[in-house]
Order: structure tokens, then sequence, then C-alpha cells
């Protein structure tokens, strides 16, 4: 295995030079023989590739400790779906992934009769790059299939933290977003390659992009649920550096998303857009090169990595590679388009939009590096944490909620401004009736207040913006309420899905404002059958329990919950001692109800009849989640229905663009 | 089984060692559900270890203890921060300083913001068509040519198409 293992890696840099020499050849001497060889050439690469992960899985699955990576990771305790997990637990094992990742998605791309043009060879061509850079990390550097010295009679195990759910879902998807950003990238670098100014890119690349975000969005929302529920620590973003690596492209790919429907309708912003890809595309380079350069302290840092350095001269390569290109072609990107029709537009909110977008990536991305700045020009050691980044990007995200609320009520070319009054009017009031009725219940906090006042108001937009389409079509076609909603939504999904995904970030907005501002906590220590009261509610702590499981020793405590004065069940929060980790990890218990979790974790005990627990009421953090199942669902709908407008096509007519 | 079993007596000694909210609460006027507590705590980095979970980290516990303690010896909160800075630098805190170089931290994305409110609102007023606002029709169905017709009558059908 050792030897399938090694070999396959070495292939995979043999294929990959292969098939780069020969796109190459293929397209300088325009022979399709060595352009088919090329393909051949990625279609071999996908198969290795996949012989490698599933390898590594078998070698992960069997606990094979012969292998450093897999004593390193897994142990025999381990359940079998965290022993296949932990795949993507350290460095040799995620770069596996991302080029396994990569070679499917090329794969895909070689494959797709439907699409198939003569971009496909620069295509390839830069996903091959990509792919080249990892084998060759992987080979010299991070090997997954090195062996030990001597085999261990068992490994050192998986951190607890990272045995849970999350750790099956957050990396993958991550790096699905990540990886998947590389396609929209690969396809711009190959538009302007070959001196392809129109859209057509873009077209090609609507599905790609849109579920690379759809994956960064779902990595994002699960990572944060992960750490709701396993730190302990009551939060769910921390703005460490590594989550605001998977941010910032996430922040981008959205103006992106936005942009490129009005070079799509008006064949304007054509390097905005091109710039803004590649920006995603360094971005999700640097995450990776964050993770493992150590640069900065992150609790998602891989430990023993020194492969920072390789990064930074890719990514360095990559983006003096693209910038290269987009100023060599620039005088033909810079060519006549169709001007805005008024400033009050919808192409003008977009801009705006696009703007605060890419504000917001600043001050993250600014925040992040701020205590290197600070460290390389002042030598002063500082730290740039969550206060910080909640002061800075409070009113930025404030801005975005407002532009959100207002850009569906704005007409495309020229929107007649007594019309959008006449449509705010109603979302507006009600939004100021809400905020009355926060005031007069006794809600203190000025800012909770208007972020949540604006909040409701672009959720009240976007409702009305339903039920106008709702009534129209039923006005029109006499169908019910519902079929008329279905209706509406399947015969325009794109704008439809999308302002889904915007209902489902008002939701997140609501869950995000209400439990940074009202959170709760308390620390207390109780006796055997004694009650406290918190907020609503009231605990008793009945016994503290001592079990064995699987080579661990679990700590439990049996709480009686009454919510209101009625009973509501019983939680158990655990402290855990691993057999093979120094640390104990804690358990949450938590008790969801539609506005607020009972958070409760246990901190200590001098005995087991004196406990000390650690008790919080986060407000709607459960909207957090639904709102992220929101944005995805709004996003699939949006993803599998989208069409191109009728300009873009008249467009790709007139340019000959026949993708 | 046995390294298990070690591991679980040192944990729950570690834990017991640990805090105890009534201990603190016997002889004191402040305790760590004090708000003058969780405001001081909140600001510090605690060597990174902020965002842990209290009951398993003993560096944050370290912190709880010792804040407790200069709250009860009737230290302000402007004193304790400033004892720990005076130990470790800005990096005692959460944020960079309001004042000195730490003040580039706080005006650079609000300066990028404004920079950026320029460039595009000049951006919109040279994309935008002067006459644009003043026009009452967008363009003139009279003079149309072919094409234009044809992409007009794809609009409207595809508009059509879209709501119905």
């Amino acid at each position: 295995m050792y030897l399938i293992g090694n070999i396959a890696l070495i292939l995979g840099i043999a294929i990959s030079l292969y098939s780069l020499a020969a796109n190459i050849i293929g397209i300088k001497r325009n022979d399709r023989k060595w352009l088919e060889s090329a393909r051949g050439g990625i279609l071999s690469l996908a198969f290795v590739t996949s012989i490698s992960a599933f390898l590594l899985f078998y070698i992960l699955g069997t606990s094979q400790f012969q292998f450093k990576y897999v004593a390193a990771y897994t142990n025999n305790q381990l359940p079998l779906v965290y022993k296949l997990a932990a795949f993507w637990a350290g460095n040799a094992g995620s770069l596996l992934l991302w080029v396994f990742l990569l070679s499917i998605y090329a794969a895909v791309i070689v494959l797709n009769k439907k699409k198939q043009n003569n971009m496909i060879p620069y295509v390839s061509n830069i996903l091959l790059l990509n792919m080249l850079f990892f084998y060759i990390v992987m080979i010299f550097n991070a090997n997954p299939f090195e062996m030990t010295e001597m085999i261990p009679a068992d490994g050192k195990g998986l951190n607890p933290m990272l045995q849970n759910p999350g750790m099956v879902i957050h990396p993958v998807t991550l790096y699905m977003g990540y990886v998947g950003l590389a396609v929209p990238f690969a396809y711009a670098i190959a538009a302007l390659l070959m001196k392809k100014m129109d859209a057509g890119w873009i077209k090609l690349t609507r599905r790609w992009t849109l579920t690379a975000w759809l994956f960064l969005t779902i990595g994002n929302i699960v990572g944060g649920w992960w750490a709701y529920l396993e730190l302990g620590w009551g939060g769910y973003w921390a703005w460490d550096p590594v989550e605001n690596a998977s941010f910032l492209p996430w922040l981008t790919v959205s103006a992106f998303l936005h942009s490129v429907m009005i070079q799509e309708r008006k064949n304007m912003l054509r390097t905005w857009n091109i710039s803004l890809i590649i920006l995603s595309y360094i971005l999700s380079l640097f995450g990776t090169f964050l993770v493992r350069s150590g640069i900065l302290t992150s609790v998602h840092a891989f430990g023993d990595s020194n492969l920072g350095t390789y990064f930074l001269i890719f990514m360095g390569f990559m983006m003096i590679f693209a910038i290269y290109v987009v100023i060599t072609r620039y005088q033909l990107i810079k060519k006549e388009s169709r001007p805005i029709e008024a400033y009050f537009s919808k192409e003008s909110s977009f801009l705006l939009n696009n703007f605060i977008l890419v504000a917001a990536a600043f001050a993250v991305f600014f925040g992040t590096m701020y205590p290197l700045i600070s460290e390389t020009l002042t030598g002063t050691k500082v730290n740039v944490g969550a206060p910080y980044f909640n002061k800075v990007m409070a009113p930025i995200m404030l801005a975005l909620l407002f532009l959100m609320a207002i850009c569906p009520l704005i007409s495309w070319q020229k929107a007649v401004f007594d019309r959008f009054i006449k449509s705010t009017l109603v979302p507006i009031i009600v939004a100021l009736l809400f905020a009355g009725f926060l005031v007069a219940m006794g809600v203190k906090g000025i800012y909770a207040i208007i972020g949540l006042t604006v909040t409701v108001f672009m959720f009240n937009v976007h409702l009305a913006e339903f039920w106008r389409g709702i009534k129209a079509r039923r006005k029109a076609t006499k169908e019910g309420f519902i079929k008329a909603a279905f209706q509406l939504t399947r015969k325009n999904q794109r704008r439809y899905g999308g302002y889904i995904v915007h209902i489902g970030i008002a939701v997140i907005a609501v869950g995000v404002i209400s439990s940074n501002a009202y959170s709760e906590e308390m620390m207390k220590t109780v006796n055997q059958g004694e009650s406290f009261t918190f907020g609503n509610y009231e605990l008793t702590f009945n016994e503290l329990t001592e079990t064995q499981e699987k080579g661990n020793g679990i700590v439990a405590a049996e709480i009686d919950v009454k919510y209101k004065g009625k009973s509501n069940g019983t939680i158990h929060p655990e402290k855990i001692f691993y057999g093979t980790w120094p640390e104990p990890s804690s358990e949450v218990a938590i008790k969801t109800n539609w506005k607020e979790d009972l958070y409760v974790v246990l901190s200590s005990w001098e005995s087991k009849e004196k406990v000390t627990f650690v008790v919080k009421v986060n407000p709607f953090v459960s909207w957090i989640w639904a709102g992220g199942i929101l944005m995805m669902i709004g996003t699939a709908i949006a993803l599998i229905g989208g069409k191109t407008s009728a300009f873009f096509k008249m467009n790709n007519r007139q340019a000959g663009v026949h993708a | 089984m046995i390294k298990c079993s070690l591991a679980m007596i040192v944990s729950i000694i570690l834990i017991d060692l640990g805090f105890d909210e009534k201990r603190v609460k016997a002889n004191s006027k402040f305790d760590y559900n004090s708000k003058e507590f969780q405001s001081i705590i909140n600001q510090l980095d605690m060597q990174g270890h902020a965002d842990h979970d209290i009951s398993t980290c003993s560096i944050k516990k370290v912190y709880y203890e010792e804040v407790i303690e200069a709250l009860n010896q009737g230290q302000s909160e402007k004193e304790i921060l400033q004892s720990y800075i005076a130990e470790y630098g800005q990096a005692a805190l959460r944020t960079p300083a309001a004042d000195g170089s730490g003040i580039i931290a706080w005006i650079t994305p609000a300066l990028g913001f404004l920079l950026g409110a320029v460039i595009v609102g000049f951006g919109i007023k040279k994309l935008t068509n002067k006459n644009g606002d003043k026009e009452a029709v967008p363009f003139d169905c009279v003079e149309m040519t072919e094409t234009e017709k044809e992409i007009v009558e794809i609009t409207f059908e595809e508009e059509r198409r879209k709501h119905f």
C-alpha cells in the first residue's frame, strides 16, 4: 500500500506535467490529438487521485499504524466515521483532499460534452497548474503515505474537539467552496488569454461560482454550529484568523454574484468582475496559507506545519500571473459598454452593494493581518479579537442590510422615485412599529434596536416582493395562493431564489444581533438537590455520575429544567476524559426553543454533591442555523433554475459566441 | 485502561482545584457574575485563551482568579487592565489601543470605506448616462434597429414568461 500510495502521488505529478505539455502543444499546433490526449490525462489524473484518496480512507479505516498519518490522527477506540474523517485532520490529508476535489472538478469540466469549447484546454491547464503544485507539496513535504520507523501499538487519536459531526461536514464543504473558486478563476484567465472579452466565461461558470459560494456558506454556518456545540464558550464565531480567511472569499464572491448581473445586462464592469474572481481565488489560497503558515495564532492552524512558504510562493505566482494577464489585456477589456441610464437604478445600487461587500472584506482582511503589520512596522505585539471586529463590522453590515432592503425595490435602468417610496412605505412603517414595540417592551441597546429594525425592514421588503408577485400572478392566472407562489418562484428561480437567500440573511442577522447584545451568563455552584433560577429557567441539580465508555471516562450531571414554571425535561452536561488526550472536553447541554437557547456547561466539582455550572441564555441563536438552511434552499433554487437574461443571450449572439 | 483512568484522575484533581463560585463569593464583594468582572474579563486576551471553555482552560482560570482578587482588593477596572498592559504590553487586551500607533487599526477601515465611497461615487458618475435622468423614455422606438427591436421583443417575452 505504501508503494501504491506513493506511486499514485508520483504519477499525479507525471500526468499533470504531461497534460500541461500536451495542452500547450495542442494549442500551439492547433492539434486536436494533443488536446484529446491532455483530456485523457486529466481523466487519468482524476482516477489516480481517487486511488490515493480511497487508499488513505482505507488505511485510516483499518487503523494501519505503520503509516505516520494514521498513527498521528487516529487510534483503535475512535469510531469509524471519525477514523475516516481524520482524512482532513492533518496537513497531508487535507492537501490530498484539495487535489482530489480539484481533479474531480477538472474531470467534470472536460467530460461535459454540452459545454465543450475551445476554452477547455486553457481552463484545464490552469487547474492542472494548481494540482501540480499540491502534488509537489505532498511529495516533498507532506506525504500522507509516509511510514513510521516503528509501528506503534495504537495511534495518538483524534483531538476530542474534532470528534463531532461538524468534522464530517465543515472541512469538506469549505474545501469544496475553496476548490470550486479555482474553476471560475480558470475560466476568467482562459478568456483573457484567448482575448475573449465577452461574458461567455460568466455564463459557463455561473453554476460553478454559485456552487462554490453555496459550499462556502454551508462550511461557515456548520463551522459556527460546531464551535457553538463543541467549544463550550457559548459563541459561534470568534473572528479567528482562519475563520476570517473563510469569510473573505465568501464576501468577495457575494459581490461577484451581484456584479455579474450588470455584466450580463449591460456588458459593464468586465475588469471589475475579473478582478473580483481573481481576488476570491487568491483569498481561497490565502486561507490555506494562513492555516499552514503559523504566521497568526489560530485554533484552526495545523500545529506541525511548515508549508507556509510553499503557499506564499504559489499564491504570489498566481497573483502576479493573473495581474499580468489582466494588464496585458486591459485595453481589450475596456471596450465601449452601455452606460447606466440613471443614478437611481438597480445598476447603481449593485455597485454600492459591491462596494460595501468589498469594504467589509477589506476591514476583515486588515483586522486579520494587523497584528502582523503592527509587529513588523512598530515591533508592538497587539491582538485584534472579536470586540474589534464587532465594532468595525457592525456599521458596515448595517449598511449592507439597509442596501439589501432597498435594492429589490429599485428598478433596472431607471427607477421612479415615487414608485420606490410607495413600495417602501408599508415595510418601513412595519419596521418602525416593530422598533416602537421593542422600546415599549423595555428592550435596551440602541445599536441592537437599530440593527433589528433595519433587519425587519429588509425582511418586510422581500416578503412584500413575494406578495406583489403572487398577487399579480393570481390576478392574471386565477391560481390559488400556494400554486401562484410556487409558479412565481419556479418561473424566475434566480430572482426569487436570491430573495430567499436574502430572507435567510435577515433571519441570521436577528440571531447574530440578539445573541451579541442580549446574551446572559452566570456561574453557579450548587449542592445536590439544590435549585437556582436564571432568567425564565429554574434548574435543579439532581446528581453527578461517572461512567466508562469506549475507553473514555464520562462525568455527567443531571439537571431538571423548568421553563416559566413548567417542566422542560432533563439535561446532562458532561465532561469527557479521553484515554489518549491530556485535556478533558466539555459536552455542552442545550435546551432550545424558538427564541432562546439554555446553554449549560459542567464546569467543576468539589465532590459528587457539590458542582459548579456555567449557564448562559443565548437569545435567537437557533435563528442563525434556520437562516443558514434558508440560504441553502434559496441558493439551491437559484442554482437549479437560473437562466441567463435575454440581453446576455443577445449580446452573445451578436458577438458570435456559441458556448 | 490504566492510562485512561490516570488521565481521568489527574483531570478530576485539576478540575477540583479549579474555581468555585461560592468559595469566591464567601468573603468578597465581587464574584464571577459581577458586571465589573465581566467587563474586565471581556477585554482581556488571556494569552489567546479568551475564547476557550473556562472549565477546561487552566490559563483562563488563573486570569479569572487574578481579576476577582484585584477587584476585591479595591482596584478599579482601569488599574487592573493597566497592570496587565504593564506586564504583557498591548497584547494583554483583545483590541489595539485607541491611541498611539493603535489608532491606525481603528481608522484604516474607516478611511478605506471613505476612499472606496469616493471611488464608487466617481465610478457611478462616470458610468452614468448624463442625460439619462432627464429622459422620459429610455429609447425612442421609432429609431430602433432590427437587432434592438429583437432584443426588446425577447426581453418583453422573457419578462412575460417570468411572471406567468
